[in-house]
């Protein structure tokens, strides 16, 4: 068995126009600068997508990245799916499973697609034996259909797949790539990409293998990172419910704390018993019938198998109920049922539509129906009203949205360019940030995330940085912290609701989240203090990789990769104008709970924080010369520069 | 005595095998209402009390919420509870 070097990175290069096939190997200093995954891809989509690229054309780039940690038991499967989104903006996602680890066996850690076919296709890659084959039999499948075709045609059962559903071949906004059913990635816009190169598919087969490089000092690294996750010794209060439950545990908690974004997020708790209905507990006791998790992942819980045991919905199967699900398809849209919400959700997974564009889309146009902006006409008659809607149409315009028919038109734009279309002021009901709709939480009353969601480069993704807001500050002291070169004040970075030092909070969460996306590991693990303490990674990485890399160095790679997603958005026009927040958390108060609207004063005051403890413009937001001198990627000043960004001489 | 609104969420529910309850209690402290808990449901105090410490464990959560206010989460173990609480055990 031929065992891969984890510090020497394959590319596979695949052009879908004149079917051309080919390797490279990035220079070796590339794992010690970008680490891998996100990372270097966010290298790769700078330098190779220019600017003004047309999302839908044959330049715009499809990369699919592992990293030196795919494979080990730290990966836990991941991938970062990239390329530019049809919003303009970086699209990456990422998604986990076994495509990683079996991409690399292979020999390749990263598969970079241009070009479109004229026909639909499927990229098959055995090892060496890479091929273009014809998609014309799946085309138009479902992506559960999708997955057994290809099973029929690829017997060997250790094959790993991602494909797109019909949302994504009709370039139904925010579509995504999905894998193993019910794994999803790429929500920015990827699967929308993938679709208009008509690439249904990859499947991916290797016989190599992996190991870390030192071995021994591996697993005294993984000892550590172990004790940070494990339901027994993690000191944090996400470990054991995540790690059992899963996250609609967040649904009754978060009705109670006025955190749950409730009929278009115009009201911040819920009904209870809607709640409770919709909760986990109900789901692990009724549905779920199997745990299903990513390559050598230690939280057993996080994907679970369901299937409906009674009602009209009888012996309907899905899987992944998680935080997003008990906001997208129950409390924005008020709906109690969690027999419904499931066959919503399922119906996403097998069309290949994003979960979050199709709730905070219906919710949107609920409010817009309710308001009088749209009628039934419209709707293709369909009463489109809080808790008070028509089952089966709601059912029916899941497959309506992905085929772009009637209604589903129109919500197949996404909730930003629907408002176009429907004028009267009905974009004030948009929750969307750079034309991407929201995802499970809330910002007024978590001011971090309100940063975090107006700042992201992808739109908003709470993932961009983690945890997504701290829980407890007995975890870490602030001596502790500045033993890290962090340099914060706790109790008013703890304050959810003061906008003091949430700039540079959010900062060292984003650096520290890229870190652990480029080598790669799961956004899930991130426990403990494992969201400030890096060393236990940085162990990790060097170990596994073999590579000298000082700790200082190793957090430089995330804030590189910070920089670079800013640079691909500053070139293509984005700034300090669209670091925003939807315009209801910008303009209304939530009056029972007292939290205030997101004003300019507020948003500016932690915007300012933000630019200036990342080093960048306080207008155009383009990183100064010294910030890029310091990540040593000053070469992008000059090709800014000759983009009509001004980024000094 | 005190009427309580206890709510029990994901791993505290196998012990107490049920999602809600109101309570009567006399405790005048959240920790004295954890031991109170403890008699009926086995285990509680060891989940949330750190027995080296006697600290709230760092891997659980408790939010306290009095009528009409926003629960937050529980720093001190030995903040006073009174009458009409609503109290989360995650």
């Amino acid at each position: 068995m031929k065992i891969r070097s984890n510090s020497d990175q394959r590319i596979l290069r695949v052009n879908l126009s004149d079917r051309r096939i080919s390797t490279e190997t990035l220079p070796r200093e590339w794992t010690s600068t970008y680490l891998g995954c996100r990372g270097v891809n966010a290298r790769l989509l700078y330098d190779e997508v220019k600017k003004g690229t047309d999302p839908f054309g044959e330049e715009n780039t499809l990369y699919i990245g592992t990293g030196p940690m795919d494979g080990l038991p730290v990966g836990m499967g991941r991938l970062s799916i990239a390329c530019k989104s049809p919003r303009g903006t970086v699209a990456e996602g990422s998604a986990g499973g076994f495509f990683g680890p079996e991409l690399r066996r292979a020999g390749y850690d990263y598969v970079a697609i241009s070009g479109k076919s004229e026909n639909p296709v499927y990229l098959s890659i055995e090892d060496d034996k890479v091929e273009i084959r014809d998609a014309g039999h799946l085309w138009g499948l479902t992506t559960y259909e999708t997955d057994a075709a290809l099973r029929r045609d690829i017997p060997d059962p250790d094959t790993q797949l991602r494909y797109i559903g019909p949302a994504a071949e009709n370039l139904v906004h925010a579509s995504v790539i999905m894998g193993n059913l019910n794994s999803c990635g790429g929500r920015a816009g990827c699967g929308e990409v993938m679709g208009s190169k008509k690439l249904k598919a990859i499947a991916v087969r290797g016989s190599g293998g992996i190991k870390p490089h030192d071995y021994d000092a591996f697993v005294e690294a993984y000892k550590v990172f172990r004790q940070r996750v494990d339901i027994r010794t993690s000191r944090d209060m996400w470990s054991p419910v995540w790690t059992t439950y899963g996250a609609p545990v967040l649904a009754r908690l978060f009705t109670d704390i006025g955190n749950l974004m409730t009929r278009n997020a115009a009201e911040m708790s819920w009904d209870y018993d809607k709640a409770t209905a919709i909760g986990c507990e109900n789901f692990l006791d009724n549905y779920a019938y199997k745990s299903k998790s990513c390559f050598c992942c230690p939280t057993p819980s996080c994907q679970k198998l369901y299937s409906i045991p009674s009602g009209k919905y009888r012996g309907f199967k899905g899987g992944n109920y998680w935080a997003g699900q008990p906001i997208t398809f129950g409390s924005i849209i008020d709906n109690g049922s969690i027999d419904l919400l499931l066959v919503l959700s399922g119906l996403c997974n097998q069309f290949g539509l994003d979960i979050f564009h199709i709730g905070f889309t219906l919710s949107w146009a609920m409010e817009c129906f309710e308001n009088g902006l749209i009628t039934t006409a419209d709707t293709d008659g369909i009463e489109m009203r809080f808790g008070a809607f028509d089952e089966d149409a709601l059912v029916d315009l899941m497959g309506k949205t992905a085929r772009r028919e009637g209604f589903g038109e129109l919500l197949a734009m996404g909730c930003s360019e629907a408002a176009k279309i429907i004028g009267k002021g009905s974009d004030k009901y948009c929750l969307t940030v750079k034309g991407q709709e929201l995802e499970a939480i809330a910002e007024r009353n978590l001011l971090m995330v309100a940063l975090g969601v107006a700042v992201s480069e992808v739109g908003p993704d709470h993932t961009r940085w983690y945890p997504p807001y701290p829980c407890n500050p007995s975890l870490i002291s602030r001596e502790e912290l500045q033993s890290l070169g962090i340099d914060l004040d706790l109790k008013l970075a703890f304050d959810t609701r003061n906008p003091e030092e949430k700039g540079k909070l959010l900062r060292w969460f984003t650096i520290s989240r890229a870190i652990v996306e480029s080598m790669p590991s799961c956004v899930f693990l991130v426990r403990d203090t494992l969201g400030f303490d890096m060393r236990p990674w940085w162990k990790l990485f060097i170990s596994a990789t073999g590579v000298e890399l000082s700790y200082e160095e190793f957090i430089k790679s995330g804030e590189r990769l910070m920089n670079l997603d800013r640079l691909f958005n500053v070139r293509e026009g984005f700034g300090r104008k669209d670091d925003r927040v939807p315009y209801r958390m910008s303009h209304e108060d939530v009056l029972n709970f007292g939290y205030k609207k997101i004003d300019d004063t507020v948003l500016n005051k932690m915007l300012d924080e933000y630019y200036t403890a990342n080093g960048w413009d306080l207008n155009t937001t383009v990183p100064s010369k010294e910030k890029l001198h310091e990540l040593g990627i000053h070469d992008v000043r000059h090709e800014l520069n000759t983009n009509g960004v001004e980024a000094g001489s | 005595m005190k009427k309580l609104q206890l709510r029990y969420v994901a791993v505290t529910y196998p012990i107490t095998g049920k999602l809600n309850e109101e309570v009567e209690t006399s405790a005048r402290t959240l920790r004295e209402l954890i031991a109170e808990l403890d008699c009926k449901y086995g285990g509680f105090l060891e989940m949330f009390i750190n027995g080296q410490t006697g600290e709230l464990n760092l891997n659980t959560m408790i939010y306290y919420g009095e009528d009409k206010r926003v629960p937050v989460a529980v720093l001190d173990i030995d903040q006073p509870i009174s009458h009409g609480a609503r109290i989360t055990f995650w």
